[in-house]
């Protein structure tokens, strides 16, 4: 029997219009089927997965039906849909109630009335399952973001959910936390029979092990199968989503082979050792030496050193690094390094006791404060919404300068232009970033700080992203950015530098940045290591085998 | 978490024996039993904060001299005139009462010293969370608010500065008002934004479709059944001799002091147990502590 099934849901919000959020919609679930639902932001995914939590439902024009076990959804008994439909959203923070992790735990077992014998054994038996005893007495507030999100699901599961629904759960984690929590739900669906739905950018770590993948577009499914097919499927249709498959995916059918797909890093290994000759005759691209002059210094770090309390441990260790003019600079490196706290010692948030920072050629403590904020430097800051005051966007801009001219070029660049008249909080994640950058834009930087820009972007946005931030270095603007993404920095960054225990350890150009690291680079370089060199994007790889196929011939 | 062996009771326990020390302390002026509140407060106070609980004691030194030597210039009243101040006799009895005034004091400031390192906020929400669930929700969710809030001010303030648009160190008045202005009307939405989050997280986990139960993680064992019943014998013992008159003092305008001996030096036995249980207790636990660690 199908565990959820929908039939012909159809939605509109009240204030849209008329514009159908979600058309024809008709899916059903079996149970213990681990679904993935993909689709780029503003696609329907998170009203689908509202439309299945009675109390999440929005508010608007709906038809159709829903049912859960053969009852239509309406029908089910709060009680029930509360313990028997699981609900982690994005947000790790906002989404705890309680101040403990173990008052957190039983919150949802607090709601249902259970008593003091159940809630105790049932507790106890999440902390178990999912390690937290480790840090059962915490603090909430003492979570890292990763530990955070696993105590949402953790609370979740501790009313024993027959369907876990997760919304983008891994969108503000790193890529190691990511992972962990993907794995969890993974142990979830294999050992418990749960069956999950998923919403996640991340689908490298996802599609693997998912029994199906559904695509969503503009609000209907636009393909629904195994996610070995949906590859074929997307590329056949030239659909954008294809982008957001994982790099073996993509670089197979980029190539232009037939047969099965390879999904993995692992099967993708083989497949290419499979199809071309060991050694390959071409192993590397010839080097593309861009002759950017790279001589001028925009920025300078001579020996860092930086606490934030005076017994406490340093943060910055000696940092030294120099960032080229009108380059694309990227800081990758774990969680907690000290990577943001570098940028906010370059823009004077936090003050080294020991070292130089120069900025242009001069010392940032020689800049009075509004000459280094006005045409110097500018952040943008993890949180977009930190920056976001007004109410709208338009009025937004308007705070940073009267030039009318200049705003209207700002916002055209940074494509917000059909957004000045939206309240800012109507925007979605990844507009409120755009808004917030053009914001910072029209101070203008001619060194523009970057911390954690692509968190929570999807794929489609983050190459706009990239054409943005390409544009702003043709007006010679440099860019240092901080980032977890590694992909992102191989593709586009000028310099990568890697940061490790408080200082800058090395520096190089992308290509060769990752090729010399094993485990620190990209799937693509983790793919094709074995055959070519400092190939790091799916593209290099796609090119380079075309380069030997042609040669065998 | 401390270390401390009278904490690790059921928080009911805790609270049962705050009340009764400093409620006794309140009612009982007699100076034996004063002296015996401060040694015992004193002691325990020191054996929970360690080298730094000599800082309180080092304050209240002070404050009891000037509490004790200020009461005589407002309350005349008394036999023994010491001598003459302004034209108002400084008496004996007055300065007597003085000192038992500013005995008591310094005994609840102790206490409550005491009590904020035992009860910690999630053992008091415990306590009141079966009585009122609701209320004890509410609470838990304000001890979240207030770092986050002040996290997010920061992390606020840090941003605009980053943009130009913080008040620096040389902004005149008006703009450090306008920027702080800013920063709390970012914080309000944002929260807000942050609270409609935390609200439906609540209502996906059930809240409002049963009447909330309350979860500890603190039990009653027979252990605090036992220190409950010591608790209480030793302090219905007191209460008896307060009520049979044997612990009555006043100063003014006469000393009459009711004397310690005989059958009252049992109530005064089980008022001074009743105050050393928690030093003791955490004594005991020490010694027992380094005796099995001599033994290994």
């Amino acid at each position: 029997m199908e565990h959820i099934k929908i039939q012909d849901l159809s939605f509109s919000y009240s204030t849209s219009n008329g514009k159908q959020s979600l058309q024809d919609v008709s899916l059903s679930i079996k149970k213990g089927e681990y679904v993935v639902l993909c689709g780029r932001s503003g696609s329907g995914k998170t009203t689908l997965l509202r439309h299945l939590k009675p109390p999440l439902t929005p508010h608007g024009k709906k038809s159709g039906k829903i049912c859960f076990n053969g009852t239509l959804l309406e029908n089910v008994s709060a009680h029930d849909q509360a313990a028997k439909i699981g609900y982690v959203m994005q947000d790790p923070d906002d989404q705890i109630v309680t101040d403990k992790v173990w008052h957190e735990l039983a919150f949802g077992l607090e709601s249902l009335g259970c008593d003091q014998k159940t809630m105790r054994a049932r507790v106890a038996e999440m902390a178990c399952y999912f390690g937290i005893q480790d840090w059962f007495h915490r603090d909430v507030a003492h979570l890292s973001g990763g530990q955070k999100q696993l105590l949402n699901l953790a609370s979740v599961m501790a009313m024993q959910p027959e369907v876990l629904i997760l919304d983008e759960p891994t969108a503000q984690l790193d890529p190691i936390a990511a992972s962990d929590f993907l794995n969890t739900v993974r142990k979830i669906n294999t050992e418990l029979g749960t069956t999950v739905i998923i919403t996640e950018h991340r689908l490298e770590d996802v599609f693997p092990y998912a029994d199906r993948a559904v695509v969503m577009d503009g609000g209907r499914v636009i393909a629904d199968g195994v996610p070995r097919s949906i590859g074929k499927l997307l590329y056949e249709q030239k659909n954008p989503m294809f982008s957001a498959m994982p790099t073996p995916v993509r670089v197979f059918y980029g190539t232009g082979s037939v047969g099965e797909c390879p999904l993995t890093v692992r099967e993708g290994r083989t497949w290419l050792s499979a199809s071309l000759p060991e050694p390959p005759a071409i192993v590397e691209k010839p080097s593309t030496n861009t002759d950017e002059d790279l001589s001028q210094v925009a920025l300078s770090l001579r020996d860092v050193w930086f606490r934030y309390e005076k017994k406490a441990p340093d943060v910055l260790r000696g940092v030294n690094a120099q960032v080229p003019t009108g380059s694309l600079y990227a800081i990758v490196g774990g969680n907690g390094v000290g990577k943001s706290t570098m940028l906010k010692a370059i823009c004077g948030i936090c003050r080294p006791y020991r070292g130089k920072i120069k900025v242009f050629g001069k010392a940032i403590n020689k800049y009075k404060s509004a000459d280094l904020f006005r045409v110097c430097i500018a952040m943008l800051p993890q949180d977009p919404k930190s920056l976001l005051s007004q109410k709208t966007v338009a009025e937004e801009l308007a705070e940073m300068t009267s030039d009318k001219a200049r705003i209207a070029e700002i916002a055209e660049i940074c494509r917000i232009t059909e957004l000045l008249e939206s309240h800012p909080y109507d925007l979605s994640g990844g507009e409120q970033q755009r808004a917030a950058l053009a914001k910072v834009l029209l101070t203008e930087p001619k060194l523009l700080l970057l911390d954690e820009p692509t968190k929570g972007m999807d794929s489609f946005f983050k190459e706009s992203f990239a054409n943005i931030l390409t544009q702003l270095k043709a007006r010679g603007i440099t860019v240092v950015m901080v980032s977890h993404d590694v992909e992102f920095c191989a593709r586009y960054a000028d310099l990568v530098s890697m940061f490790f225990d408080g200082q800058v350890l090395t520096t190089d150009a992308p290509k060769r940045f990752f090729g010399n690291n094993s485990f620190y680079t990209t799937a693509a370089n983790r793919m094709s290591r074995h055959l070519f060199r400092n190939a790091v994007t799916a593209e290099d790889i796609v090119e380079l085998y075309k380069q030997n196929k042609g040669a065998d011939q | 978490m401390t270390q401390d062996a009278f904490s690790k009771y059921h928080p009911a326990i805790n609270i049962l024996f705050f009340v009764g020390a400093i409620g006794s302390c309140v009612m009982i002026q007699h100076p034996a039993y004063l002296l015996a509140g401060v040694l015992t407060s004193g002691m325990y106070y020191l054996l929970l904060h360690g080298r730094s609980g000599w800082k309180m004691i080092g304050a209240l030194v002070p404050l009891f001299l000037f509490l004790a030597a200020i009461n005589p210039l407002f309350n005349t009243r008394g036999e023994t005139v010491l001598f003459w101040i302004l034209g108002r006799p400084y008496t004996l009895e007055a300065l007597l009462y003085g000192v038992s005034v500013a005995s008591v004091f310094v005994v609840m400031m102790l206490w409550l010293g005491c009590y904020n390192k035992v009860l910690t906020g999630d053992k008091f929400t415990c306590l009141f969370g079966n009585l009122i669930p609701s209320l004890s929700l509410l609470l838990v969710m304000v001890f979240r608010l207030v770092p986050n809030l002040i996290r997010k001010t920061r992390q606020i303030s840090g941003a605009r500065k980053a943009i130009g648009k913080g008040a620096g160190s040389g902004a005149s008045l008006k703009n450090k008002l306008t920027a702080g202005m800013t920063v709390l009307g970012v914080l309000t939405s944002w929260a807000l934004e942050g609270s409609v989050v935390t609200g439906d997280s609540m209502r996906a986990r059930g809240y409002g479709t049963a009447r909330r139960s309350s979860f500890t993680i603190y039990r009653m064992t027979a252990a605090d059944w036992g220190m409950l019943c010591i608790l209480l014998i030793l302090l219905g013992t007191v209460i008896g001799f307060a009520i049979g008159g044997s612990m009555t003092a006043t100063f003014v305008p006469k000393r009459s002091i009711a004397p310690i001996g005989g059958t009252n030096l049992l109530g005064f036995a089980a008022y001074c147990g009743y105050l050393l249980i928690p030093s003791a207790l955490h004594i005991k636990e020490t010694i027992r502590w380094n005796i099995s660690k001599y033994r290994i």
